[in-house]
């Protein structure tokens, strides 16, 4: 697979990113597997894209999210699609399953940081299959972890407490997806890049389930906002 | 007939509509010592005839892993024979490599089949000379493939090739519909069953000119060791394929 500056010879590497994605927030539950994210493409520090879907579909019973270069999302989503298209050529319905998947991406990975041209991602692959429940991290170094949670990007800090406290392995869909929405609310408060519409999407038995959109409960009527009541303000 | 007309390379047909070359190549594998392959809902076994060129040599060897969940039983050119399993193990590596996950066994013999199918339509190449039969377990389930020079494959329930192979084929009409619910140990034996009856009058079974791989669901590619095949032919003497029937 040879990306097109390698062909022309204008080797550029990418040393920062550009059009980024918040944290991806991944949780294991009774039954499936659970993933969430905001839906910000932030340009630095402005708000650029405010209405983006950050989890794809890549087959059946598999979806990916990353957090970190937006554009390298969209690559990557083409590359795991190629793979389950090959399979078409082979005729013989084998499907990749979640795990081939996340190695493909883990081993792809690798090889760009190898050439210190890295996919600047921290990749969420998740997916449910004969029966188990799989949850991969793969990082920008190509680093492959299996898990029953998985946070990236600012979640790593501000949202394993809240995790570890509110959930198991077991718990139920819903009781993850509050887990999942309590965390967002805590990165809308305290992520500068965070945002508080966040999407929801889900792997079971029987299938793919990605969530619409919806928005994070805030609360910003404390007595302290309204009534500035720690504030010295110059006019008293 | 004018056969020698029409033989001299890959990339002439004949009027009859056949490529001479190939099926030359074909026979290649026909005076190669047999080799069979059957299999049941859980395993598959290979069996093959191994032939000793002198008293001094060693007995060459048939069978071959090609993965934990793969081997390939090999008739015909043996050199010919190294180069594809070499590419089956490349593949095999780097698919798991890369996945983490076995090579799916049918999707291998395609691309063993598109290799040999490009060495039928050069000019300068020839097509390889040996015939596999490739056994192998996946998510799909247990498998057992005959690959041939002409670069088509076949999948199969249990089949022979090389030499006098018709003979065993015809053990294996007579009886394949008690393969699939067969155990290990019956279907070890129908396949020595259908190797005697491919072997001349004056030859013998013995541990060492018989080879003999299982491979199953929650079994990796193995052997049988010298013991092992010593006591598998002597119950073959007492082996009835009838008494499984009646079990049923």
């Amino acid at each position: 697979m040879i990306f097109n500056s390698e062909i022309s010879g204008q080797q550029q590497h990418t040393t920062s990113p550009v059009v980024t994605g918040g944290s991806v927030i991944a949780l294991v539950y009774n039954g499936g597997v659970i993933v969430g994210t905001d839906t910000l493409c932030s340009y630095g520090s402005m708000a650029a894209f405010k209405n983006v879907q950050k989890i794809a579909q890549i087959s059946k019973n598999t979806i990916y999210a990353s957090s970190g270069e937006f554009s390298d999302f969209q690559q990557v989503v083409k590359e795991l699609a190629k793979i389950d298209r090959s399979a078409l050529q082979y005729d013989d319905g084998v499907h990749p399953s979640p795990k081939d998947y996340g190695n493909f991406l883990a081993r792809l990975s690798y090889k760009k940081r190898c050439k210190i041209n890295p996919l600047y991602l921290q990749n969420v692959v998740a997916g449910f299959h004969n029966g188990e429940r799989y949850l991969a991290l793969v990082d920008i170094y190509g680093t492959y972890l299996e898990s029953n949670f998985i946070t990236t990007g600012f979640a790593s800090y501000f949202c394993k407490a809240i995790i570890s406290n509110y959930w198991n392995e077991n718990c139920t869909l819903d009781q993850a997806k509050q887990v999942i929405r309590e965390c967002f609310k805590v990165l809308f408060c305290r992520d500068c890049r965070a945002h508080d519409v966040i999407q929801l999407a889900y792997v079971d038995e029987q299938g793919t389930h990605i969530e619409e959109q919806e928005r994070v409960d805030t609360k910003w009527d404390f007595n302290g906002f309204k009534f500035r009541a720690n504030e010295k303000l110059h006019t008293q | 007939m004018l056969k020698h007309l029409y033989d001299t390379d890959c990339v002439t047909w004949s009027p009859q509509g056949k490529l001479f070359q190939v099926e030359y190549a074909m026979e290649a594998v026909k005076q190669g010592s047999i080799c069979l392959g059957l299999k049941s809902n859980d395993f598959v076994v290979l069996c093959s005839l191994k032939r000793q060129p002198s008293e001094l040599a060693g007995y060459q060897e048939k069978q071959f892993k090609i993965d934990d969940h793969m081997a390939i039983a090999i008739a015909g050119l043996t050199a010919d024979a190294r180069v594809l399993c070499k590419y089956m193990r490349t593949e095999c590596l780097e698919y798991k490599y890369t996945y983490e996950s076995h090579h799916p066994v049918g999707r291998l013999v395609f691309k063993v089949a598109e290799k040999s199918q490009h060495k039928t339509q050069s000019g300068a190449k020839r097509p390889y000379g040996v015939g596999l039969l490739v056994a192998g377990i996946d998510p799909n389930g247990v498998h057992l493939f005959e690959t041939c020079p002409s670069g088509n494959y076949y999948e199969y329930k249990c089949q022979a090739i090389g030499s006098r192979s018709q003979a065993a084929r015809t053990y294996f009409e007579s009886w394949f519909h008690l393969f699939e619910k067969s155990t290990l140990e019956q279907l070890i034996l129908h396949g020595l069953s259908a190797l005697k009856k491919a072997i001349m009058e004056d030859e013998e079974l013995n541990e060492r000119n018989v080879e003999v791989g299982i491979l199953g669901k929650n079994q990796k590619f193995i052997h049988l060791n010298a013991q092992e095949l010593k006591d598998y032919i002597v119950k073959l003497e007492t082996f009835n394929a009838n008494a499984q029937i009646q079990q049923e």
